[in-house]
C-alpha cells in the first residue's frame, strides 16, 4: 500500500481558504445570476483578508508540508502577503464603472483567485513539480484573464499571444525540469545541490531550459516580447496585476531556486545576469519612444525586472530581504500608478494616452501630485520607496564581483533613461492645457483607496525604511 | 529645533499657500514672502555660533547593517551656504509675483520655495544619505519649473537637458556612496576618516567629483547649463546659478575632500587645469555672446573655474578664499539674473544688438545694474574683488602657471561686462517697437537692494566672512573621531592634512 504523505493543513490553511473563496464565489453566482458584481469581488476581497489571518501563525516559522513538497517559511509568508494584497487591489480596480470583465463577473473574480492561488503555490514550492504546478495555474488563468477585454480587438491579441508564447515556455519549464530531474535523480530542490556542484552536462542543459521558462515568465530580456502587446491589450485591472504579482511569484520561484541549488557558484549563473543587464537596457530604452502608458509600464516592468535580479548577485544572507523589499516596493509603485490611470477613467482604456495628460495638474492636482510621486518612485527619485529599493541593489550588488559591478553600472544607465521615460508623463501634466481639455472626470472611492494604499507604501518605505526592518523577523529569510 | 524649522519653513508655507483659494492671488504672494523672510530672518541665528561651533540635530533613520542618521549641522562652512539660500529665497520669491499667468502663480511659488528646503536640507545635511536625499530632490522643482512655467520649446528642451545632466551626475554620485559604504559601513561619515584601498579610492573620488562638477558646473560639463540659465525664468535662474551651483564646490569641501584626500591630491593637476579651462574658455565664450542672459552664463562658468583652481591648489589663502568667492558670486549672479529679468521684460527681447540706452529712461535700474556689473568685474571694495584677489595670491604659491592663466579674465570679463553695461544702458535710447521701457518699479528696487547691500558688506569687510569659516575645515570634528590609522588621523584633519601635505611638497 502507498504511503500518503503526512499533511499539515495548518500550513496549507491560506491556499485553501483562497481556493473555497474562488469556489464560493463561482457558487454565488451560479446561484443567482443577479449578484451584483462588487458583490463577489468584495467576497475575493474578504478571502483575501481570511487567507491573510490564516497565514498569520505562520510568520516567522519555517515548516514544510507534502513530504518537503510545500515550505512555509519567512520567505515565503513575505510573497504571499504582497500576493494577497495584489489582489485585493485589483478587485478594488476591477470594481470601477467602466472596468472590463468579460461580462461575466464570477468567473473574473475566481480566474483572479485562482492565479493568486497559483502565485502562492510557486512562492513556497520547494520541488520542481510544484513549482511547475504554480507557474501553470498561474498562467492559465492569466491567458484567459488577458483576454477578459475581448469586444476590443488589442485584448483578444494579448490573450492570443500570451497563451501561444506562454505555452512555448512551459515547454521549455517543464523540459528543463525534466532534465534536471535526470542529473539529479530527484525532483527535490534540496537534491539539486549535489548535481549542481559536479557541472554535468545534463544538469546544465536542464538549468538553460528551465531558466528561458522562468524568464519568459519574468519578462527577462530577450524574452519580453510579448509584454508590451499582451500589458497594452488587458484590462487595465488585469494589467496591474500581471505586473505584480506575476513578477513576485515568479521571483520567489528564481530567488528560491538559486538560494537552495548554487551554493556560491556564480559562473553558472552568469547568463542569469546576462539577462539582467540585457533587461536593464531593453526595458528603458525600449521605454524611450512609447506613447501608450500602458506599453510604457510594459518596458518598465521589463526593466524593474532586471534590477531586482540584482538582488541575487554576490549570494549573501542580505539578498533575499533586498530582493523582497524591491518587489514589495515596485508593488505599490505600479498598483499605484495603475489605481491613478485607472481613477482619471473610472477603469476604462481611456487614459493610455500619455499625451492625453496634458495639463492634468491643473485640473486634478491631487490625482497629478500621487501620479507624479509614484512615477518619481519608479525613477527612483529620493523620499520614494524606490529610491531605498535601488541603494539596497546597489549595495547588493557591489558586492557580486565583476559582474555585480557591472549590472550596478548597468542600473545606474538604465535609471537615467528612465529619467527621461517616467519624468515625460510628469513633463505632460504639468505643461498648459491646450485646446479641448480631457474630461478627467472618474473620481470613484474604490480607486481613492487603492491610491491610498500605493502612495502610504511607496511613502512609508521610502521616508522611514525602518519600518521594512522592523518587519524583517517575519519577512524573508536571513539564512539559507 | 532651530534647524528643522529653518529648512522646512519655506516647505511649510509652501503647503499653507495652496490651501488658499483659487482665484485671487494676493494671499498667497504674502504667505510666500512671508515664509521666506522669515526663514531668513531665522537663518541669522546661526550667526550666533562661534568659527568652530555648530549646531546639530541627529536622530537614528535607519538602523541595522547600514545605519543612517537623520543629522543636520551647521558648522562654519555650511553657514555661509545656508545664508546665501535663505537671503537670495527672499528677492526671487518676490520677484516671481510678476509671472504673467497669476492663476498659476500658486503653483510658481510652491515649486520655489519647496527648492529652497531642498537646498537648504543639502548645505545641513550632516549624513551623506541624507545629503544625497536632498541632492537629488533638487532636480524636480527646478524641471518643473523648466518645463511648466516657461513657454518656449527651447525652453522645454532645457529642462531636459538640466534635468539628465544633473540626474546623470546624480547616479554617479550615487554610485560611489555605495562604494564608500561598503568600505565605511555607515553612511554618518562626517568628522570620522576611513582607510579606502588604493584602488579603490580614486574611483570613488571620481565618482563624487563628476557629480559637483557637473553641478558646479565646470568645462566639459556645462553642457546643461546655458540653455538652463538662458531659458529659465529670472527668479529660477537666480536660484540656480546664484545657490544651486554652489553645491558642488560645498560638496567638494564637505564630503569629497575630507574623504578621500590622497586621490584629491593625486587628481589636483587635472581639476585645475579643468578650472583653468573654465575660466578661459567661459570668459572667451561670454565676449561673443549676443544673448545677454547667455553671457552671463558664461561668465559664470568663468568664475566658477576659478574656484575650482582655488580649491585644488590647497593653499591656505586660496582654499577659505573660495568659500568667499562661492558666496560673493552666488550674491552677484542672483542680482545680475533678476537685473536682466527686468530689463527682459521692459524690452521683450534678450538680444543685446536689439536696445541700448535704457538708463535715459530708467536711471535707477542704470545704478543698480552698475552696481552689480562692477561686482561682477571685481571692483575694489564690492565682494567680487574679495574673493578673486584672495584665490589668486592663495593660488600663486602652489600653482603659479595656472594661476597666470587665469588672470587674464579680469580683463576679459572687465570687457564683457562693459559691453552688457554699456550697451543695454549708456548711450541713445534704442528698443525693439514693442517694448515699454519705464523706471524701475519700487518693488523691483527694493528686492535686488539686499543682495548689493550683501556686496558691499562682503566687499568692504571679507574678514566677516573669513574669521568665520575654520581654516581647518573639518579638523575639529575628526579629532572626536575614532580614525582607523595614525595616518589617517593626520589626512583627516582634511584641509589642514592637506595643506600641510602641499607645504611639505613645496
Amino acid at each position: 500500500m502507498m504511503q500518503l504523505p503526512a499533511i499539515d493543513y495548518a500550513v496549507l490553511a491560506p491556499l485553501i481558504i483562497l481556493v473555497a473563496t474562488g469556489l464560493l464565489v463561482l457558487l454565488v453566482d451560479l446561484v443567482s445570476r443577479q449578484a451584483a458584481r462588487n458583490v463577489l469581488y468584495g467576497l475575493g476581497v474578504a478571502g483575501c483578508a481570511a487567507s491573510f489571518a490564516a497565514s498569520l501563525p505562520l510568520s516567522g516559522r519555517t515548516v514544510t508540508t507534502l513530504s518537503g513538497a510545500f515550505a512555509a517559511d519567512r520567505f515565503s509568508w513575505g510573497f504571499d502577503a504582497l500576493l494577497l494584497l495584489t489582489l485585493a487591489v485589483t478587485f478594488l480596480l476591477s470594481s470601477l464603472k467602466r472596468a472590463e470583465d468579460g461580462g461575466s463577473p464570477g468567473s473574473y473574480a475566481a480566474l483572479l483567485i485562482f492565479c493568486t492561488v497559483g502565485g502562492m503555490i510557486m512562492a513556497g514550492a520547494a520541488n520542481l513539480i510544484g513549482i511547475f504546478l504554480g507557474v501553470e495555474l498561474l498562467s492559465l488563468a492569466l491567458y484567459i484573464l488577458a483576454g477578459t477585454g475581448y469586444p476590443r480587438q488589442a485584448s483578444q491579441e494579448a490573450a492570443l499571444k500570451y497563451v501561444l508564447l506562454g505555452s512555448l515556455a512551459s515547454g521549455f519549464l517543464i523540459f528543463g525540469s525534466a532534465l534536471l530531474y535526470g542529473a539529479a535523480g530527484s525532483i527535490a530542490l534540496a537534491d539539486l545541490a549535489t548535481a549542481a556542484a559536479s557541472g554535468a552536462p545534463l544538469f546544465v542543459a536542464g538549468f538553460g531550459l528551465w531558466l528561458v521558462g522562468i524568464a519568459f515568465k519574468l519578462a527577462l530580456s530577450p524574452f519580453h516580447t510579448w509584454t508590451p502587446d499582451v500589458y497594452e491589450g488587458s484590462p487595465l485591472a488585469v494589467t496591474a496585476f500581471m505586473a505584480v504579482a506575476v513578477k513576485a511569484a515568479t521571483f520567489s520561484v528564481l530567488a528560491r531556486f538559486i538560494y537552495t541549488v548554487f551554493q556560491h557558484d556564480s559562473a553558472a549563473l552568469i547568463p542569469v545576469w546576462a539577462l539582467a543587464i540585457l533587461s536593464m537596457l531593453v526595458g528603458n530604452f525600449g521605454a524611450v519612444r512609447q506613447g501608450n502608458l500602458k506599453r510604457l509600464l510594459a518596458f518598465s516592468s521589463i526593466a524593474q525586472a532586471g534590477y531586482i535580479v540584482l538582488a541575487l548577485s554576490g549570494v549573501g544572507s542580505k539578498g533575499l530581504s533586498t530582493m523582497l523589499f524591491y518587489l514589495i516596493a515596485y508593488g505599490f509603485m505600479n498598483l499605484g500608478a495603475f489605481a491613478t490611470i485607472s481613477l482619471l477613467g473610472d477603469g476604462g482604456e481611456e487614459y493610455v494616452d500619455i499625451e492625453g495628460y496634458r495639463g492634468l495638474f491643473f485640473r486634478r492636482p491631487w490625482v497629478a501630485t500621487w501620479m507624479t510621486i509614484f512615477f518619481a518612485s519608479l525613477a527612483g527619485i529620493p523620499a520614494t520607496a524606490g529610491f531605498i529599493g535601488k541603494l539596497l541593489l546597489l549595495e547588493q550588488a557591489l558586492g557580486g564581483g565583476p559582474w555585480g559591478i557591472a549590472m550596478a553600472a548597468t542600473l545606474i544607465l538604465g535609471t537615467l533613461v528612465s529619467f527621461y521615460v517616467y519624468f515625460k508623463v510628469i513633463y505632460q501634466m504639468f505643461l498648459p492645457a491646450q485646446g479641448q481639455a480631457p474630461q478627467f472626470a472618474g473620481n470613484a472611492a474604490a480607486s481613492w483607496v487603492a491610491i491610498a494604499v500605493g502612495a502610504t507604501g511607496v511613502m512609508l518605505l521610502g521616508i522611514v525604511p525602518q519600518a521594512f526592518y522592523l518587519a524583517q523577523p517575519y519577512l524573508a529569510a536571513a539564512s539559507r | 529645533m532651530l534647524l528643522n524649522t529653518v529648512i522646512f519653513l519655506p516647505l511649510a508655507a509652501a503647503v499653507i499657500l495652496l490651501l488658499v483659494p483659487k482665484g485671487d492671488a494676493r494671499p498667497a504672494k504674502a504667505i510666500a514672502l512671508a515664509g521666506a523672510v522669515a526663514t531668513f530672518a531665522l537663518s541669522l541665528a546661526f550667526l550666533g555660533a562661534g568659527p568652530n561651533a555648530s549646531a546639530q540635530f541627529s536622530i537614528p533613520w535607519i538602523t541595522g547593517a547600514l545605519p543612517a542618521s537623520y543629522h543636520l549641522r551647521v558648522d562654519g562652512i555650511s553657514l555661509f551656504f545656508v545664508l546665501l539660500t535663505t537671503l537670495v529665497s527672499v528677492p526671487a520669491i518676490w520677484a516671481a509675483f510678476s509671472y504673467a499667468d497669476q492663476r498659476r502663480l500658486r503653483g510658481y511659488l510652491f515649486l520655489l520655495l519647496a527648492f529652497e528646503t531642498t537646498l537648504l536640507g543639502v548645505f545641513t545635511a550632516g549624513d551623506l544619505l541624507l545629503f544625497y536625499v536632498y541632492w537629488d530632490l533638487m532636480l524636480i522643482p527646478v524641471f518643473l519649473l523648466l518645463a511648466g512655467y516657461t513657454d518656449s520649446a527651447a525652453a522645454r528642451r532645457a529642462a531636459w537637458g538640466y534635468l539628465i545632466y544633473n540626474g546623470a551626475g546624480g547616479l554617479v554620485l550615487l554610485l560611489g556612496i555605495v562604494g564608500m559604504v561598503a568600505v565605511t559601513r555607515t553612511f554618518e561619515v562626517l568628522g570620522h576618516s576611513f582607510a579606502f584601498s588604493a584602488a579603490a579610492e580614486p574611483w570613488l573620488f571620481a565618482a563624487f567629483a563628476l557629480a559637483f562638477l557637473i553641478k558646479t558646473p565646470v568645462f566639459p560639463f556645462h553642457g546643461w547649463m546655458p540653455a538652463t540659465y538662458t531659458q529659465a525664468p529670472s527668479p529660477v535662474v537666480a536660484m540656480v546659478a546664484g545657490v544651486q551651483s554652489k553645491a558642488g564646490l560645498y560638496g567638494f569641501l564637505v564630503f569629497a575632500l575630507p574623504l578621500f584626500p590622497n586621490a584629491a591630491h593625486r587628481f589636483a593637476g587635472p581639476l585645475v587645469a579643468l578650472g583653468v579651462i573654465s575660466v578661459l574658455y567661459g570668459a572667451f565664450t561670454a565676449l561673443g555672446q549676443r544673448d545677454m542672459k547667455t553671457l552671463v552664463a558664461f561668465s559664470s562658468l568663468s568664475h566658477l573655474g576659478l574656484v575650482i583652481l582655488a580649491l585644488f591648489a590647497f593653499d591656505i589663502t586660496s582654499v577659505p578664499a573660495s568659500i568667499l568667492m562661492v558666496v560673493s558670486h552666488g550674491l552677484i549672479a542672483a542680482a545680475l539674473f533678476l537685473l536682466l529679468g527686468f530689463i527682459e521684460e521692459r524690452t521683450r527681447t534678450r538680444d543685446l544688438s536689439a536696445f541700448g540706452g535704457l538708463g535715459a529712461r530708467a536711471p535707477r535700474l542704470q545704478v543698480l545694474m552698475l552696481i552689480a556689473a562692477m561686482a561682477a568685474l571685481g571692483l575694489p571694495g564690492l565682494s567680487g574683488f574679495a574673493g578673486e584677489f584672495l584665490i589668486f595670491i592663495g593660488s600663486w604659491q602652489t600653482q603659479p602657471v595656472a594661476t597666470a592663466i587665469s588672470l587674464l579674465s579680469v580683463i576679459l570679463a572687465t570687457v564683457y561686462v562693459l559691453r552688457v553695461f554699456q550697451g543695454a544702458m549708456n548711450g541713445p535710447l534704442s528698443a525693439p517697437a514693442d517694448a515699454r521701457i519705464t523706471e524701475l518699479r519700487p518693488r523691483e528696487g527694493w528686492l535686488v537692494a539686499p543682495l548689493l547691500a550683501a556686496m558691499f558688506w562682503l566687499g568692504v569687510w571679507p574678514a566677516w566672512l573669513n574669521d568665520r569659516t575654520p581654516t581647518t575645515v573639518g579638523s575639529h570634528e575628526a579629532q572626536t573621531a575614532v580614525p582607523h590609522k595614525a595616518q589617517a588621523i593626520a589626512e583627516s584633519k582634511v584641509l589642514s592634512g592637506l595643506l600641510g601635505a602641499s607645504e611639505t611638497a613645496r
